[in-house]
């Protein structure tokens, strides 16, 4: 876990800077902040500070929906006289997010992993990737169904950002962590200083289970049992800030003229793993549930080759959409005390 | 001038016969129209014309044979219980009802089949384009966010012991006398979060609970658990063993619906009922679903654990039913953007579907593989389709339990639109669903419903 250096150059500001800033940075890019959207909490592009929630809080959906979008067109094909017209389309817009949480940060770093740290990048994430500029915001408190700190992460942990806000007293501490955050901080004129922000303290810890127990219990009763409540529904991977499969299909527009869009997938789905001829690998709900707590903590960190990564950020998000209360910190802690 | 594009659905045998009357007779009739010739009015499902403006139609006209006249007796009696529910879905979602028409021509009425189409046509005309795709519809300048009163009814605290200890005791019962093989029932979660918990010894019972937080609908897990059930080995007597389960009154009327359509048989399963003065939601207050529910006492069980009560309506009127008037009365573009900014946010997880207990398909119609109703794209248009289109599927189904709502991950009021249908149909049909064991009017065709002529 990379603590915050103590040491490190901050720069105290008020509230009304802050907000002045934001407005400032809001009239020349796409700035998009945690805003109210017909009642649910959302990262959405905002105007200007006024239109950021108040206490900036964590919204519904994480930051991973601005990289890695719902719905995405690759291509758009269109059949000409003389062929086939194959037309890349890349995003272009230069963007600025606010109010992203340390988990939110840190589930970037994780989706980066697989989406520009294996070759080959993916192109479209990429370009996404280098044109934002995350801005982050440290946790005042823990949510009730926060755990950041049992998988290595903090609440006032800076991975993934570019630049960390700490709420300090009544007013702010910004810190850049990035090139592309210093660059923004020097424009600033703010004063510099030393102290640093004090994070909260969580005091639930949930044990990760070591490799072992993983490979030891994937064929218990357990998995079949935990899951019967699940409605195999697929809130709990759509929210999650690491989860990354995606379908990809062509669609058709109109005559002649197709898109290749890809968009979301779940392993909780039944027709997730379903191959030619019918068969299922995973048919049972249990099978595909314990794919979902495999993936975070056993193959993810197989994939990427650190077996401290898990791709859990402890953002809880999963435990507070479920409706049927299936909770991943207690499938931890089952497993950590299964014969 | 604005020439609409209309598609018209022709019944083989009658219509699409009429209009080459009308031909013959060199009768004017529009050149915009498309027709499409079907088997039968009975052929042209909801998702098809769902469909059909989806793709861009201005208008969609839908002919059959007159009442009686089907080639396949009832074909028409099917369109003709179909088209209102589908075209009050429509409106409410935002298309004008004129768009849509269901209309009987016979193929000797080429006269009526040419004022037929020329009315519609001028109809769709006169609406000018349709803005039904949400991409390139012309912004809504004076378009208002509809007020949705945000109003608590008091969640009264009930002593609840009583309850649990009831459930708790039959459970044991039934576990130790080996009646049901599994208890599905109310559980607590290391949160403290009431869930729901499968039960299958005695000794578990003391895991069940009763409390203000029951709100999922049990009876959904049941047809999936029974297959699972059948799958397994049978016991000594060569049977499987039944399922117990513990339902609310609106979810009891959940099993009479389903028993109804003969997802499950009566013999298989042994019902708990408990009596409810409603759930408490997150935050306080009493459930969505609850404040307009009149049932206190299950509509079916074996068990009854509680005393009966009176039925009594917490409300004259809930909350949705002021946003379904507010809706009501609010122009079609209104409502379409009201339901565009609510779709908007939607991610297609369908928690909704899942949480359904009567959206049993084995396969969704929204999910296939190929794009045929629906592409596979979260996107504004596809996730419309998805809602009403499931909307459509739940009329005269659904029991108003408000799973649906109450799993939504993103707080959509999907439900508004099952209660709009729910009212639709008590108007039309006088029917209330899952009161008793009766396949829903609007799926079925009794002898006599319609005299001839």
């Amino acid at each position: 876990m990379s603590k915050p250096d103590p040491n490190a150059k901050s720069r105290l500001i008020s509230q009304t800077e802050l907000d002045s800033w934001l407005d400032g940075l809001a009239s020349k890019q796409t700035l998009i902040a945690p805003r109210d959207v017909s009642g649910v909490v959302l990262y959405r592009p905002v105007a200007g500070s006024g239109e950021i929630l108040a206490g900036v809080p964590r919204p519904v959906m994480s930051v991973k929906e601005l990289f890695f979008p719902p719905t995405e067109r690759l291509l758009r094909i269109q059949k000409t006289r003389t062929g086939i017209n194959v037309k890349e389309t890349l995003p272009e817009d230069q963007t600025i997010i606010f109010g992203v949480r340390p988990c939110d940060a840190r589930g970037v770093r994780l989706l980066d992993a697989l989406f520009l740290d294996t070759a080959p990048a993916d192109p479209y994430y990429a370009r996404r990737r280098a044109n934002t500029t995350l801005i982050g915001l440290a946790c005042r408190e823990l949510g009730p169904t926060c755990f950041c700190t049992s998988v290595g992460g903090a609440p006032d942990d800076p991975t993934g950002m570019d630049m960390l806000v700490y709420p300090a007293g009544s007013g702010f501490l910004a810190e850049a962590i990035s090139e592309k955050g210093h660059a923004l901080l020097a424009d600033t004129g703010w004063p510099e200083t030393v102290i640093g922000g004090a994070a909260p303290d969580s005091t639930d810890h949930f044990p990760v289970p070591e490799k072992g127990r993983w490979l030891g219990h994937f064929n218990d009763d357990y998995w079949m049992k935990m899951s019967e409540r699940c409605l195999s529904c697929r809130a709990c991977a759509y929210v999650c800030p690491t989860c990354r499969c995606f379908s990809v299909r062509d669609e058709m527009l109109g005559p002649g003229e197709f898109e290749r869009i890809r968009c979301w997938d779940s392993c909780a789905g039944e027709n997730y793993r379903r191959v030619a001829g019918g068969h299922r690998p995973r048919a049972e709900k249990g099978e595909r549930l314990r794919n979902r707590f495999y993936c975070k903590f056993l193959y993810f960190p197989g994939q990427i080759g650190r077996s401290d990564a898990s791709a859990c950020t402890g953002c809880g998000r999963c435990i507070e959409v479920c409706p049927v209360g299936v909770d991943i910190t207690e499938v931890l802690q089952d497993l950590e005390r299964l014969a | 001038m604005f020439e609409p594009k209309i598609v018209a659905f022709l019944c083989s045998w009658c219509s699409y016969t009429g209009a080459d009357t009308a031909g013959i007779a060199r009768l004017k009739s529009p050149a915009n129209l498309r027709a499409i010739r079907v088997p039968c009015s009975g052929r042209v499902s909801p998702e098809l014309i769902m469909r059909t403006f989806d793709q861009g139609a201005d208008g969609v006209l839908v002919l059959g044979c007159h009442i009686g006249e089907c080639h396949y007796d009832t074909g028409n009696h099917r369109a003709a219980k179909r088209l209102p529910v589908l075209q009050t879905l429509l409106s409410f979602g935002g298309l004008e009802a004129q768009r849509l028409r269901l209309d009987w021509v016979s193929a000797s009425e080429g006269e009526r089949f040419a004022r037929i189409t020329t009315e519609f046509s001028e109809t769709v005309r006169e609406l000018g384009p349709v803005h039904w795709r949400p991409e390139g519809r012309p912004r809504q300048e004076e378009s208002r966010d509809l007020p949705i009163p945000s109003r608590t009814i008091l969640f009264q605290e009930v002593d609840f012991t009583l309850r649990t200890e009831g459930i708790r005791a039959k459970a044991r019962e039934l576990l130790t006398s080996g009646q049901v093989g599994c208890l599905i029932g109310y559980g607590t979660s290391p949160r403290g979060r009431t869930r729901p918990a499968f039960i299958y010894s005695s000794e578990e019972s003391d895991r069940l609970v009763w409390n203000a937080d029951c709100t999922h609908n049990l009876s959904g897990y049941l047809v999936d658990k029974l297959a699972a059930n059948q799958r397994g080995h049978p016991n000594e007597n060569g049977s499987h063993l039944r399922i117990g389960v513990v339902v609310k009154p609106c979810d009891s009327r959940t099993i009479n619906v389903l028993l109804a359509e003969n997802q499950l048989s009566r013999e298989q399963i042994h019902v708990i009922g408990v009596t409810c003065e409603g759930m408490r939601k997150e935050g306080g207050g009493l459930q969505q679903g609850c404040v307009s529910c009149q049932e206190r006492t299950p509509v079916v069980y074996d068990t009854l654990v509680g005393e009966p009560v009176h039925p009594v309506r917490q409300c004259s009127s809930s909350q949705s039913d002021e946003i379904i008037a507010e809706l009501d009365k609010a122009r079609p573009a209104e409502r379409l953007e009201f339901w565009l900014s609510q779709f908007d946010h939607c991610i297609r997880c369908y928690a909704c579907r899942q949480a359904c207990p009567l959206c049993n398909c084995p396969t969704c119609l929204y999910e296939r593989d190929d794009s045929t109703y629906v592409g596979m794209g979260i996107g504004l248009n596809e996730k419309r389709t998805f809602h009403l289109g499931r909307a459509y599927h739940l009329a005269g189904r659904c029991v108003g339990c408000n799973e649906c709502e109450r799993a939504c991950p993103m707080d959509i009021p999907i439900s508004l639109l099952n209660q709009k249908l729910a009212v639709e149909i008590e108007k039309t049909f006088g029917y209330r669903s899952g009161l008793a064991v009766a396949p829903s009017p609007i799926v079925t065709i009794l002898s006599g419903e319609y005299k001839e002529g």
